[in-house]
């Protein structure tokens, strides 16, 4: 093969693959800082996305509906709209709290 | 306890069948058999509740009742290797592949290495990412891209399958699981990209020729080369959009220029 046409072509794929990450930067930027926040106290049980496997604090699951300390991503801005019934204000919490009648 | 007595201890936990190890004997007056058979059930049940936590989607693929029947299963032939519980499972994949039981959901045991590869990716060793600017800087030093060799984030993994593993494991994660698997199809062959951030690992499935590259790196062939057997083996496929993926999940974390240290 031609080594001077793929170095060419390596440099032509690495600069369009950083120009198109450059453009999406921005967008993932946003995405990731205002379109999630971690949210307590609202999930179903077994359905928490922190998940670290066996032996970890986060240990796969969470072992009951809304528990206060198993968290889940949720738009930014709803968490605290959202109802758990485990919760001292009636709703989904920023940080982790201790379940009603737990 | 003698070396004997802690083997044959350790060959009676295993499996409930086996009669308890001769030699055992308690302080107060009780049966050390019926003291030795609750041991050996919190001991069995704690590593299938162990494997339960590392392999979830395998879990409720199969169900609760058929899952405890292959840990048990598994827990006689692979017993833990270390005390570290995370660990526990590394050969479950493997065990399944080989367990008559389960080859009526071909998927299971992909299933069980991909949920294997997210807990690794989970515990992998922190790395920082090259930024945009030392990316760019590459591109004047072009005439060295060729023989440049890329080291990966530790935590970034591909589990390639003929099944729809990737869709599968995002199908569980949603809240209605009934109505997202009804999207997938699960013979669709997939490489799922195991990538880390902000410590949540993301699973994405990725088109089968970028998972080739990603690999060919992973296993430090250079540029240039894993750049000729992409194209070779996928020409219609794009070399920018392949590691574009990596650097959208900036996963590069060193580039080895020749004659650079």
């Amino acid at each position: 093969m031609n080594k001077s046409l793929t170095t060419a072509s390596l440099a032509l794929a690495l600069g369009t693959a950083l120009s198109l990450a450059a453009v999406n930067a921005h967008a993932d930027d946003m995405a990731k800082s205002a379109a999630k926040e971690k949210c307590f106290g609202i999930s179903m049980k077994a359905k928490n996305d922190c998940k670290a496997g066996a032996g970890t604090t986060c240990a796969g699951t969470s072992h009951a509906d809304y528990q206060g300390n198993a968290w889940k991503n949720v738009p930014a801005g709803t968490c605290e709209k959202t109802a758990s019934p485990t919760s001292p204000t009636g709703f989904g919490q920023l940080k982790e709290f201790n379940a009603k009648g737990a | 306890m003698s070396d004997g007595l802690i083997a044959s201890m350790a060959q009676a936990l295993r499996d409930p069948a086996q009669p308890c190890p001769a030699g055992l004997r308690e302080s107060c007056p009780a049966d050390p058999a019926q003291r030795f058979a609750i041991y050996r059930n919190n001991v069995q049940s704690s590593l299938i509740d162990a494997l339960a936590d590392t392999f979830p989607v395998c879990r409720a693929l199969v169900g609760a009742d058929f899952f405890i029947g292959l840990a048990r299963a598994h827990l006689q032939a692979c017993p833990p290797r270390s005390p570290v519980l995370m660990e526990y499972g590394a050969e479950f994949a493997d065990f399944i592949a080989g367990y008559p039981p389960a080859a009526s959901l071909p998927y299971l045991a992909d299933m069980a290495r991909l949920e294997r590869a997210y807990v690794m990716s989970a515990h992998a060793a922190d790395s920082v990412p090259l930024t945009s600017r030392q990316l760019q800087d590459l591109l004047s030093r072009a005439d060295l891209l060729h023989d440049a060799r890329f080291q990966l984030d530790p935590a970034l993994a591909l589990v390639r399958s003929d099944y729809a593993v990737a869709s599968l494991w995002g199908a569980h994660q949603e809240d209605d699981v009934t109505a997202a698997l009804a999207g997938v199809r699960p013979g669709q062959p997939e490489t799922a990209l195991l990538v880390r951030s902000d410590l949540v690992v993301a699973i994405t499935a990725v088109p089968q020729s970028s998972g080739e590259l990603i690999q060919h790196l992973i296993d430090g062939a250079s540029l240039g080369s894993a750049a000729s057997i992409f194209q070779a083996r996928h020409p219609d496929f794009d070399l920018a959009s392949a590691l574009g993926l990596l650097i959208a999940y900036q996963s590069i974390i060193h580039v080895q220029l020749p004659g650079a240290n």
